[in-house]
Order: structure tokens, then sequence, then C-alpha cells
């Protein structure tokens, strides 16, 4: 029997975020379809009564029911990796893991808003977002630039982690609202390894090919 | 044309085999990929179907295929197939604009003048060490003058200046990517076995300040402009 249940947007970055993790895990789940655009159905009284913040990702596993993606991935995580290496147990590398986690919050959710209102005309944006977002990515350069020299692929550690999920679609989706990849060469290189992860999906503006 | 000669526009490990990427030179989009072959290639970063970027694409072998549609082209350039026309021999007009290519100093070069045969840009090979590539909101004058100040100019025309960095001997390669924005090309001189990784990060924390300082001087100069046009 399925458990799980996401309720889901197939272009929102953050739900993005959960059907990959889930894939990469291989656990089965069911997917409910909310219509966010142009509907707004994530804000209907229904939805409010599951998140509040009328929000998506919403994840429901029996009776538990958890918004945020960072916290749906902290779950998963936990819950479904019994060999604790998509979130380390070690003290040093679990806060690494939270400091991107944080990252991808602020100031990566700028990436998200500049890319709603560049495909979804959502209101707001006069740049700030973009340079918010691009500020963000030349961060994530700089840590990947110094972390392949000593022989670091991931943004923690040894192994993928629930950071690398964090952190991938706003700069595999960056071209969506303009900043080209031209400057972030250790990012490519990063973004190649998450590809080739086992398990690993893509969504709209993420091509198959590359 | 602006820009004639030969000017670095990556470092070597920047563009993986069966890999490409998207650069400018002065302004023009340019694609970077590498076949799996190993052999580097820059080109117009303009599929001829439907003017999509190639650097969108993705490499088979020693062809580059256009996202839109997959058409391919071969090494030379010349649209070879097209896949919703799979029995169609394509016309020798379906071509994108190829640039010369060489490698030198760890770093991938481009003549900016197609109809200009040459052996290569006019730096002498040397053991390098890569460091990074690493973008600045700086015009390229600015930039060249800043670095000036912390070395010395190697060859103008090619951007290139030899820099003293605590006990580290760089090498970098400046692109005139745009009007408002240089790209460095960043590497160690001498081999990888005599410096290790702590020399790479400390030259790429040396990046990082540079880029700081770098944006600091031109902010004034765009803060300038932007009041001038505000004047007008």
């Amino acid at each position: 029997m399925i458990e799980l249940t996401l309720h889901d947007y197939e272009l929102d970055d953050d739900c993005y975020k959960i059907r990959l993790f889930l894939s990469l895990l291989q656990r089965p789940y069911a997917k409910i379809a909310v219509d966010a655009y142009p509907g707004g159905e994530q804000r209907s009284p229904r939805y409010l009564k599951l998140n509040p913040r009328g929000l998506l990702p919403i994840l429901a596993d029996g009776d538990l029911v958890l918004c945020e993606a960072d916290a749906i991935l902290g779950y998963l995580a936990r819950q479904y990796d019994g060999g604790n290496v998509w979130l380390p147990s070690e003290a040093a590398p679990f806060g690494q893991v939270l400091q991107w986690l944080a990252f991808a919050n602020d100031p990566l959710k700028a990436a998200s808003a500049a890319r709603r209102h560049a495909m979804l005309e959502e209101a707001g944006s006069d740049g700030t977002a973009i340079r918010t977002a691009r500020n963000g990515f030349r961060i994530m350069e700089d840590h990947m630039t110094k972390r392949e020299f000593a022989g670091g692929e991931w943004f923690v550690g040894g192994a993928a982690t629930i950071a690398d999920i964090a952190l991938f679609p706003a700069i595999a989706l960056s071209r969506d609202f303009g900043i080209d990849h031209d400057e972030f060469a250790a990012l490519r290189r990063w973004m190649g390894r998450v590809r080739k992860l086992p398990g690993f999906i893509t969504m709209p503006g993420i091509p198959a090919f590359y | 044309m602006t820009g004639d000669g030969w000017h670095a526009v990556s470092l070597s490990n920047g563009i993986e085999a069966g890999c490409s990427a998207g650069t400018r030179l002065f302004d023009k989009e340019i694609v970077l990929w590498r076949d799996t072959d190993g052999v580097a290639h820059a080109w117009e970063d303009r599929c001829p179907h439907r003017g999509m970027r190639l650097s969108f694409g993705f490499v088979r072998g020693t062809h580059i295929a256009c996202l839109y549609h997959g058409w391919q082209y071969d090494a030379e350039g010349q649209c070879r197939f097209i896949p919703a026309h799979p029995e169609l021999k394509v016309p020798g007009t379906i071509r994108v604009t190829t640039y010369l290519c060489r490698e030198r100093l760890g770093m991938v070069w481009m003549c900016n003048s197609p109809a200009t045969a040459s052996a290569g840009p006019a730096v002498a090979e040397r053991v390098v060490t890569p460091v990074r590539s690493i973008h600045a909101d700086c015009p390229f004058n600015t930039a060249v003058s800043v670095l000036a100040g912390h070395g010395t100019v190697l060859d103008q025309g090619v951007g290139l200046l030899s820099i003293r960095a605590g006990e580290l001997s760089l090498l970098i390669a400046a692109q005139h990517y745009g009007d408002a924005r240089t790209a460095l090309h960043v590497v160690i001189e001498g081999a990888h076995d005599s410096y290790g990784s702590t020399a790479q990060i400390a030259a790429a924390t040396w990046a990082e300040q540079i880029r700081l300082e770098l944006e600091s001087q031109a902010a004034p100069a765009a803060e300038a402009i932007a009041h001038r046009r505000a004047l007008r």
C-alpha cells in the first residue's frame, strides 16, 4: 500500500525537490496535482487546512502532514534512508547540511521569485531578485570550486546529501529568468554529477538531454 | 572587427569532454564544446534552424545537437542530420559559423576573425596548474589596469598578465565578455605536483578578492554613467 501522498505542482521548484528526492530514494508515492497556476488552489480553504501558509509542497505520510520542502527532505531522509547518507547523523556534516538548506531559502528563494515573475507573470521583481540570486550562485560556485581542489564532489562530505537536492533546482532553472551558466564552471560540473545520480528525474525547464 | 585575434574564453577543465557551455566575447554569444575525442570547439552560439542557442544543446561523439529539434552538426559546423527528415541529404549551406580554437596554458583560446588562419595564440606554452575562471562586473580596460597594479602585463593584445600572489606566481588571461563584464582565467605557473590543492585554494581565494576589488572600482563608474544618462 502506498502511504505517501505529495500535493504537487509540476512547475514549482520546491515540489520538484520532493519528487526528485522520492525518485532517488525509490519510494513509491501518490501524487495529487494542485491547480496552483492559474487556479491558486493551494490557497483554497481546503488547502489552507493542510498548510495555513498556502504554499506547496505538502506531504502526507499516514497521519503526518508536513509542509516546507526542507522539512520534508529532512523527514524523508530520516524515515526512509536507513544509512543516514542523505542527512548525516554526525554533528559537523549535519550542521553543514542545515547551513545549505538555510541557504536554499535565503538567498535562493529570490531565484524562485525571479522565475515566477519571468514565467508566470507574478508581480514584483525590479531586478533585485535576479541580483540576489546571482550573488547566491557565486557563493555556491566559490564553495564548489574549492571543494573540487580537495577532491570534493558534493556540497557537504563524500556523498550527495539533501543539501545538493535543495540547491539544485534554482541554478538548474536559472536560464528561465535570464541567468546563464557561463560563469559557473564548478556548478556545471556539479550539476552533471547530480544528473548522474541513480533515479535522477528532470522537470520542465531542465532538459533531459545535456 | 572589434577584438580581432586570439582570446582566452575558458579554462580547459571548464569544458569537459561531451559537454557544452556558453560564453561571450565582445558581447557576441559563443558556444564552447568538447567532443568525446577531447577536441575543443568555439562556434557562434546559434542553430541556423530556429536561432536556438547551441550551448543548450548536447554533445554526442563528434557532433553537437540542438536542444530544440535535434539538428546535428559535425566538428566543422556542417549540419549532418535532421531527425524530422532522417532520409534527407542535408544541404551544404546549413552551417554554423565556427572559429579557430586552440588550447594553451590550460586555457581554451578562440580567434575572433574566422578568415584569419593562424598557428594559434602568440603565447609560449608552459606547465600550469588550473585554478578557476571568475567573472567581474567591470569593463575590460579597467580590469587590466587594476590587475597590472598587481603584476606585469605580458601581452596586451591577448590580455595576458603575470601576477605575484603571496608565494604563488599566477598567469591570468582576461576576456572581454561584454562592455561591463570581464572574465579572468587564472592558472598557477608550474606543475600540480609542486603546488597541490592548498595552493589552488589560496589562488582561488585571491581571485575572489580581486573580483571584489574590480567591482568596487567599476561601481562608481557605472553610477556615473547612470547619472549622466539621468541628466540627459
